[in-house]
């Protein structure tokens, strides 16, 4: 197991070295200056050349990267551009709002998803598994950028339950959360179905039958245990998206999280700021896989054992 | 039971997480297209910024229906064509400390914009401004480098507390000012609050980026309010609502299709004209935009000082468009086609997809290219389009001209991003620089006006009105017709205080 927390802590920070280095590069490349954006067009080509050379935008690109890597080293992140904030300091106040919306919305997901695959898979062929493909096939047709405003009519214009936006406490969360787990809901019922179907074709399930146990047990004791892990996989590829940010859906309810601050950086060239999230973003993806690697181990012990007992 | 017990751990986390920001009942709540940048008045370049920051601060001078400067805070005199005395009136404000705004606060304030160490982007509009000299505690000479008769216009910037610019007071997210409102918190990024000084009434701007989300918030009086950055059907279905105010007024901001004067193919003015009679604009006035806008001749309106009032319209007519563009060699065999390049603003996209088909209309081949905001200003001023669409916002001095349209202005320098090159027009910018009255510069400002309006570098489309929606909570909100939030001075929240004679009465 430590050599194997090793290889990965190896690998996860080769990643994270490589994706800030190659968004370092590729924003600058982009066309459209921070200079511009902070100083109005309007302004003096004396004072943008001052602008620029304060900010240390006029440095080789190459010495601008080992500045902003030694930072990082030293947990200093730069300062935000625009908002003369440290950019440690504007994704503190981003990252509760963005773990509570993934968290929320990775329950709603398991809430959903889980009983609508099992459903489907132990109902193949009927109608409940028309239905719950269906509703799966609805979620996944759905774009969030439309689900959220008829939630907000629904729910918060006529019946009045929740707010229409904003983070202003636990009823806020609702909306938002089931916006966005109502899509990851709908893949990942299909995975549970799925996986479940190959599983209870298995001679251990028929088995379990045989011995006569009831079918809840031989479902969820014998069948889903061996399902896991292909859910595993996809719940912990969800996660790391959720902790991403989910753009539209936190444009849509003001939700402010990472993802609407990395929009927003990017709009106005603030570099360091760009770079801040994809560090977060980068961290969260090496975390949840490194994560969902050592419960795959748990869940078949095969898996991190060399392959055999 | 089992999986129960982690599952409301997991709520009770997410609850515990979840920070309440509820509103207060008595606040007056605003809703915006996009929250301030900074609060700092010498660094603030965006709309919401300026308009917040003119609660927050005061300025020396302020305009007329006319675009005319008048008094704002203080009175002043021309002493000789290069030397001003401005003289603090009665209006001047006092600080949160107390003290009232003086003489030592606006040198400190144009001081340090003047200083080109401070990189501020308002020193480019006051750069004329040679030396300040303090006469008294209330009285200000300012000394130019070349004469100005236009110079009070360019006074309007926020003046700040001298001793806290001493002190480096960071003003973009603690601002101290001696305006109407002072800041209260800003709590979240999209969650600005002020307090009004005269009733110490609680205001709050809250960042609601889509704008059926911002309708919805108003509609469930979670706001109050909200200006402008709504689509047309949106504003029509606010009217159809019971209980929600609408005002509408005619607006200065001006709305215009840029030529690239260099490129080979709209540098033809045939062309440029062919353009101009095939784009219906009024029908886009009427059925894009509902009405809400007036259809524009020139960059200034003409109920401004210098605006031009007698410029005779490009009319809609096809078929002119079709000869002009058969005199410039185009027709059905040889088609023209142009790039046309816009943001990625929905509405900017959907006014280029309408002009895309007029111009098809009468044998333009358009392609639309939309970007995000810093590709596609950067391809205009780097000269690198055929057409493209933008506005000017808040334009309120006729300098603009010079900025815009002289030879010299090239970006960086200036803002002639179509590369517009007229000896006539350099000539009469040139005497607008000797011009020593408004009489005479407004003259000059006609003559530019007309020989941009037969040379086409633009073609105006509209100057955009302003639409102000509010919810019965509130009244006397007061819409201005550059789009500021000044009105929040008068608006008062109702009290609802029974039935009487079968209707509610109202009390403010």
């Amino acid at each position: 197991m430590g050599r194997f927390l090793f290889s990965r802590l190896i690998s996860a920070l080769v990643v994270i070295v490589g994706v800030v280095c190659l968004v370092f590069m590729l924003i600058h490349l982009v066309p459209g200056d921070p200079v511009d954006v902070m100083l109005g067009e309007s302004a003096l080509p004396a004072d943008r050349e001052a602008l620029r050379s304060s900010l240390g935008l006029d440095r080789p690109l190459a010495v601008q990267l080992a500045e902003y890597l030694k930072g990082v080293v030293r947990f200093d992140l730069g300062r935000s551009l625009h908002a003369k904030q440290a950019v440690a300091e504007l994704l503190a106040e981003r990252i509760p709002a963005t773990l509570e919306l993934a968290l929320a919305a990775l329950v709603i997901t398991l809430l959903i998803a889980i009983p609508l695959g099992i459903v489907a898979a132990v109902n193949r062929g009927r109608a409940a598994d028309w239905g719950a493909m269906g509703f799966s096939m609805l979620g996944l047709s759905i774009p969030n950028f439309w689900l959220g405003p008829m939630l907000i009519l629904c729910f918060s214009l006529w019946l009045g339950w929740t707010p229409v936006s904003g983070r202003e406490g636990m009823s806020s969360l609702i909306l938002p959360a089931v916006t966005l787990g109502m899509s990851f809901a709908a893949i990942l019922a299909r995975m549970v179905r799925s996986s479940l179907l190959e599983v209870l074709d298995e001679d251990f399930v028929r088995t379990a039958r045989a011995k006569g146990l009831d079918e809840k047990r031989v479902i969820w004791r014998h069948a889903m245990g061996n399902a896991w892990l292909p859910v595993i996989t996809l719940v912990g590829l969800q996660l790391g998206a959720l902790l991403g940010g989910a753009v539209v859906t936190e444009v849509v309810f003001d939700w402010p999280g990472i993802g609407s601050l990395m929009i927003e950086s990017i709009q106005k060239r603030d570099y360091p700021v760009v770079q801040g999230c994809v560090l977060f973003i980068s961290l969260a993806y090496v975390l949840v896989n490194t994560l969902t690697d050592l419960i795959y181990g748990l869940v078949d012990p095969r898996i991190h054992g060399g392959g055999g007992r | 039971m089992g999986w129960r017990q982690p599952l409301l751990l997991l709520w009770v986390t997410l609850s515990s997480l979840a920070c309440s920001t509820a509103y207060e009942e008595d606040s007056i709540r605003m809703g915006l297209a996009s929250a301030p940048i900074t609060l700092d008045p010498r660094y603030a370049t965006d709309a919401t910024s300026e308009r917040i920051n003119r609660l927050l601060y005061q300025r020396l001078v302020a305009f007329d229906e006319r675009s005319m400067p008048i008094p704002a805070v203080a009175d002043w005199q021309r002493l000789s064509p290069r030397r001003y005395r401005v003289r603090l009136n009665q209006s001047a404000g006092r600080f949160l400390q107390g003290r009232r705004l003086d003489a030592d606060d606006v040198i400190a304030t144009y001081r340090y914009v003047l200083d080109p160490n401070n990189a501020s982007p308002r020193r480019s509009g006051i750069t004329m401004i040679e030396e300040i000299v303090k006469v008294d505690d209330l009285t200000v000479d300012f000394k130019l480098s070349r004469s100005d008769p236009l110079f009070p216009a360019y006074l309007t910037l926020d003046i700040l507390p001298a001793d806290l610019i001493n002190s480096d007071h960071d003003f973009a997210r603690n601002p101290v000012g001696s305006g109407p409102f002072s800041f209260n918190a800003w709590p979240l990024p999209g969650r600005l609050i002020l307090k009004r000084r005269e009733d110490n009434r609680r205001f709050e701007f809250v960042e609601v980026k889509n704008p059926t989300v911002r309708v919805l918030k108003l509609l469930r009086g979670e706001i109050d309010m909200l200006q402008n950055d709504l689509s047309p059907e949106l504003i029509d279905y606010l009217q159809a609502q019971a209980g929600i105010g609408i005002e509408r007024r005619d607006g200065s901001n001006f709305t215009y299709i840029g030529f690239n004067l260099r490129d080979p193919q709209t540098a033809d003015p045939r062309l440029r004209r062919a353009i101009a009679h095939a784009i219906d604009r009024q029908a886009i006035i009427h059925h894009l935009m509902q009405g809400a806008a007036r259809r524009a001749e020139a960059l200034l309106p003409p109920e401004h000082w210098a605006g031009a009032d007698a410029l005779k319209a490009h009319a809609y007519d096809p078929q002119r468009a079709v000869s002009l563009l058969r005199e410039a060699g185009y027709g059905a065999a040889n088609p023209l086609r142009l790039v046309y390049k816009t943001s990625s603003d929905p509405f900017r996209i959907r006014l280029a997809t309408v002009v895309q088909s007029q111009l098809k209309a009468v044998g333009i081949e358009v392609e639309l290219r939309s970007y995000d905001w810093g590709t596609f200003f950067g391809d205009i001023k780097a000269g690198n389009f055929q057409l493209y669409s933008l506005s000017w916002v808040g334009i309120r001095t006729p300098d603009i001209f010079n900025y815009v349209f002289a030879s010299d202005s090239l970006p960086p320098a200036g803002a002639n991003r179509g590369r517009y090159a007229s000896v006539a027009v350099d000539r009469l910018l040139q005497q607008l620089e000797s011009a020593d009255s408004l009489e005479r510069q407004a003259q000059l400002y006609h003559r530019i006006q007309r020989q941009l309006h037969a040379d086409l570098p633009y073609l105006p489309l509209w100057y955009e009105g302003q639409v102000v929606a509010s919810s019965p909570r509130i009244s006397g909100y007061r819409l201005m017709r550059d789009g500021n939030y000044d009105g929040l001075e008068q608006v008062r929240v109702r009290r609802q205080q029974g039935m009487e004679d079968g209707h509610i009465a109202v009390a403010y």
